[in-house]
């Protein structure tokens, strides 16, 4: 089914994949000012349920975020929306894919969306973050 | 007591500004930023201030470090310059206690200096009770 512009149901957004380091964890933590020591602080991370630290999970979320605004460039941020949940924590050191692939398309012409299933995949093929989002495109 | 003790659905917090300096604008294109990536002079995506405003609500609601983050909502109207003003004011959707954890959504709206709407957000999170 040809969808709005170029795109069709089925078709994959072009991903990417991200190497989580803690030093891309510390800088988000600048960033968003969210120093929780389960992202900073080894010894206390060691004695959480995870056993060690994890990445903030709006981090890996912004991931998402960057491959619909490379995909979208001109309509991600005016009027982009997603939707997800957080599945598993992300640890530094793991390797994470985001994905996207068009699944419809809603109202047509100038008020036309796209939408999309998106999420980011850890190394085992388990999904940290999974969800919706929609993209005008008219 | 945190807050969210007593909070009943409804409960207003804020408004309470969110702006991201320079710096922190820099330190969000170090963590995210790669080869792919759209460049970041005309602005930073907005889900920079959504998670700037989650950090500040959760501390304002004295939020246990063992918060975790549940699921997470956003509608992006438009990007934010470093340093600009913006407002975010927040409402309490939901709130209860199930299995020994609390549970609690927070709708945010997030204003420029003119009282325009620059993005919403909607978080669900765990609170160890």
């Amino acid at each position: 089914m040809t969808l709005a512009g170029a795109h069709k149901s089925g078709d994959l957004l072009a991903g990417f994949d991200r190497l989580v380091t803690q030093d891309r964890i510390e800088a988000y933590a600048r960033a968003s000012g969210d120093f929780n020591p389960i992202h900073i602080d080894a010894e206390f991370a060691r004695n959480t349920q995870f056993g060690g630290r994890i990445a903030h999970g709006m981090l890996v979320l912004a991931f998402v975020s960057e491959m619909l605004a490379a995909n979208f460039p001109a309509t991600w941020h005016r009027g982009g929306r997603m939707k997800v949940r957080f599945r598993s924590p992300v640890f530094p050191g793991e390797t994470v894919t985001v994905f996207g692939e068009v699944t419809g398309v809603s109202g047509s012409g100038p008020d036309a969306v796209l939408e999309l299933k998106i999420g980011c995949r850890k190394p085992d093929g388990s999904e940290a973050i999974s969800g919706e989002a929609s993209v005008p495109v008219g | 007591m945190a807050v969210l003790d007593t909070a009943s659905a409804g409960q207003v917090f804020g408004p309470y500004e969110v702006a991201i300096d320079p710096n922190r604008a820099e330190a969000y294109a170090s963590a995210v930023g790669g080869s792919e990536s759209p460049r970041y002079e005309d602005g930073l995506p907005p889900v920079a201030l959504v998670a700037a405003g989650l950090t500040k609500l959760i501390d304002e609601l004295g939020l246990a470090g063992g918060t975790v983050h549940l699921s997470q909502e956003a509608e992006f109207l438009r990007k934010v310059r470093a340093g600009e003003p913006i407002s975010a004011k927040a409402e309490l959707k939901a709130n209860s206690v199930r299995r020994g954890s609390r549970f609690a959504t927070l709708f945010v709206e997030y204003r420029d200096a003119d009282g325009r709407l620059v993005a919403t957000s909607s978080s669900t999170v765990m609170v160890p009770a």
